[in-house]
């Protein structure tokens, strides 16, 4: 009975705020426009996707004269109340950030599950995606994100501040220490952290699960799907263990629970700190933040001391995705298949210093050292796009956290996120 | 004195009853714009929305199923929503408590004859027009764990360095860090309302209790608290409900963290609805949180209205 007075009451709203469009046209001496040509496509992105995003969208604009946009962005934090509420109300923008495969509120095979997203598969480009990337662009078979390619998740780094020291970028586990160490005696904090920024408390973790638990178990994520295998009792413990680890030597920042991802940020661009691990598309960020740009790069931030077993995480980046309610379906799909185009997949990849999707585009310099382990399959997806629900990824910040804050031990941090994984889909 | 007190309440209730009488009591149907107002867009919503904590709904999408009172047995064995129980009734008690002595001690403060009171209401008022999101910001730069910055800085300025601290990074002091943010900006509220109430008590009274010889903190203890009644039970009532359901100065300075040392039961509900995507269960969370809000205020008002009476 509930559920039908409130699909009655969303019809009876939808019917007053058509009645109201309708007599405001009136009131204007206006008429209707065509639903699907014409008129500006409402688009909402994260500050990250700006630089790509907004330059294809330009560029789309001056090669179409009928076409025009709207675009706005929502705080990383925030994409997921601002438009969440919007698409249970009915009234999502007719594009609109996804993050890929499952494992938040707004990931793609959430929304695509709730029926709210529209099917791509028709359009070329999704015949070049990668198989192994697959499972971040579609569900049940179906496209229904677009991205530019993948993040590499690594060490961003102030090259002044480790000439300072005089350390290169370390290769394994026992060098990463000893730069640290090498850094810390010369004053500089050798990695800047913001845990209070919750998105920022999981990339260590991310960092290092790939040398810790990919590298020997590749099929992890299949095994815990299965039932076969935890957090607890796999390399997730080591991982945590030398997080907390590089917390005891003392090579965080002072109270990184207290810190923000935007302190963090501006402590490495100033040289303040050496390095902050993070995700390449924040790496304009971090130049724009510096005096000058060339000073920062990336490299891989090693977990073990085997070279070979150093594998490196490497996301698809976040993405734009039609609603499926749009009334400019046509026109957003259209946007869509431009971008596919490798030209301008590769704008939109060199603006948010991602490696494309396909074909051999140059990358940001930045990025070489991670090409090697890229080529030799030893990458592996950000860990929360094949998680089961939207529970573990929060879980997992919130249990950093502890962990830093000194209220929980590794093994009781991951039993929560196994507890939150059990809890399904 | 008492019996001056209790002439005094009687004189007020002669004029309460006198005015009713008079024929100056607006008729019942002024109200009906805003009650259907108010019926419309908060009551229907509201009972219609309820509905949804007894389905598995996430909030999005038609999808969604009956599933009975399975949301309501998840609460009761959900440590999140448990923590985050003892967290609302600790701020919820700091605040009444704390907000309200000093709220009552400015009020005394700024109801005397100096020239500056004016200027002093509008400083200790000035907060509480501020937006919470605002504030929160504000208090955010002040509480930067950096020993060179803010607070931490001010205390390093007058020699008390050690006492720096990580002052919404620590687990153990963020709560506590977030609720001196929420009394600052609403303790100007509690002022004013406490300031209402003593420019009700006649200054006659004072003058014939000082002629009977007695001192500040007699005429305190035997005039102004009694008669300062209302006042308290209006403070009373609207901080513990402000309390027991504060969610934006912890979302804007917290975010819940670190960990889950400042959740709150409006965070969790806010969390299961929008992060983890649950709304049936976080409607469930909604529930409860109203029923335990309504049947705190009823015990509370009632027992403060009979302290009222008996004062």
């Amino acid at each position: 009975m509930a559920l039908d007075r409130s699909v009655s009451r969303r019809r009876l709203l939808q019917f007053a705020g058509g009645a109201v469009a309708a007599g405001t046209l009136a009131a204007c001496g206006g008429g209707g426009g065509s639903s699907s040509s014409g008129g500006t496509l409402k688009v909402v992105g994260v500050g990250d996707q700006e630089a790509g995003l907004r330059k294809l969208l330009d560029a789309y604009k001056t090669a179409h004269s009928g076409f025009d946009f709207n675009l706005s962005f929502a705080p990383a934090d925030q994409v997921q109340t601002a438009l969440r509420t919007q698409l249970g109300g009915g009234n999502a923008p007719d594009m609109h950030v996804v993050y890929p495969g499952n494992g938040s509120a707004m990931s793609m095979a959430q929304l695509a599950k709730a029926g709210l997203l529209a099917d791509l598969s028709g359009q070329s480009w999704t015949q070049k995606i990668p198989s192994g990337f697959k499972g971040a662009f579609q569900s049940d078979g179906k496209t229904y994100i677009y991205s530019p390619g993948s993040s590499m998740l690594g060490a961003i780094y102030n090259k002044k501040a480790f000439a300072t020291a005089g350390v290169q970028p370390p290769t394994t586990w026992s060098e990463l220490l000893e730069v640290c160490d090498k850094l810390k005696k010369k004053g500089i904090v050798p990695i800047a952290l913001g845990a209070q920024t919750p998105w920022v408390t999981q990339l260590i973790d991310y960092a290092l699960v790939p040398g810790t638990v990919y590298a020997k178990t590749p099929d992890f994520d299949d095994k815990m799907a299965a039932g076969t295998a935890s957090f607890a009792d796999s390399g997730w413990a080591d991982a945590m263990t030398k997080y907390l680890d590089l917390q005891k030597r003392g090579f965080f920042n002072d109270n990184p629970n207290g810190t923000t991802y935007e302190q963090a940020t501006s402590m490495v661009a100033t040289g303040k700190a050496a390095m902050a691990v993070q995700v390449s598309a924040v790496l304009s960020a971090f130049r724009a933040a510096a005096t000058s740009p060339d000073d920062l790069s990336m490299f891989p931030f090693p977990s073990t001391d085997v070279v070979a077993d150093n594998w490196i995480p490497a996301g698809v980046v976040v993405g734009i995705a039609v609603s499926a309610k749009s009334k400019k379906l046509d026109q957003a799909k259209s946007f869509l298949d431009y971008c596919g185009r490798q030209e301008n997949l590769n704008t939109w990849a060199e603006a948010v210093s991602c490696v494309p999707l396909y074909g051999d585009a140059k990358v940001d310099p930045a990025l070489t050292s991670f090409l090697p382990a890229l080529k030799a399959n030893k990458a592996v997806p950000f860990m929360d796009q094949r998680w089961p629900n939207a529970e573990v990824q929060p879980t997992h910040f919130a249990v950093v956290q502890e962990l830093l804050g000194g209220k929980t031990s590794v093994q009781d941090a991951l039993k929560k996120m196994d507890t939150a994984y059990k809890k399904g889909a | 004195m008492t019996a001056t007190v209790a002439a005094a309440r009687q004189d007020a209730a002669r004029r309460t009853r006198r005015r009713r009488h008079s024929g100056i009591v607006p008729p019942w149907w002024f109200a009906v714009p805003a009650v259907l107002v108010y019926a419309v867009v908060v009551l229907y919503p509201s009972i219609a929305g309820a509905g949804s904590a007894f389905t598995n709904w996430s909030g999005i999408g038609a999808a969604r199923s009956f599933v009975g009172v399975d949301n309501f047995k998840q609460l009761v064995q959900d440590n999140q929503a448990l923590g985050a129980l003892r967290n609302t009734l600790l701020l919820t008690v700091a605040i009444v408590v704390v907000q309200n002595g000093l709220g009552l001690l400015l009020a005394l403060g700024v109801h005397t004859g100096i020239k500056s009171k004016m200027l002093l209401r509008l400083v200790f008022f000035a907060p509480v027009v501020v937006s919470p999101v605002m504030v929160s910001f504000l208090w955010k730069y002040v509480y930067n764990p950096a020993p060179d910055a803010g607070l931490n800085a001010a205390l390093g300025a007058v020699g008390l360095g050690g006492l720096r601290q990580d002052w919404l990074g620590n687990p153990s002091l963020a709560l506590w860090s977030v609720a001196f943010t929420v009394i600052w900006q609403c303790a100007g509220y509690s002022m004013v309302i406490f300031l209402a109430g003593l420019e009700g008590v006649p200054a006659e009274l004072h003058e014939s209790a000082m002629v009977d010889g007695a001192g500040t903190i007699a005429r305190f203890r035997h005039i102004t608290w009694p008669l300062l009644a209302p006042a308290v039970t209006i403070n009373v009532m609207l901080s513990t409900v402000g309390g027991l359901t504060l969610f934006t100065q912890i979302i804007a300075m917290t975010n819940g963290g670190p960990g889950y040392a400042t959740d709150t039961l409006s965070t969790v509900l806010y969390k299961q609805a929008f992060v983890y995507g649950k709304f049936g269960y976080s409607t469930a969370v909604a529930l409860v949180l109203a029923i335990f809000v309504a049947a705190v205020s009823f015990v509370q008002i009632g027992y403060l209205r009979s302290r009222e009476t008996n004062a």
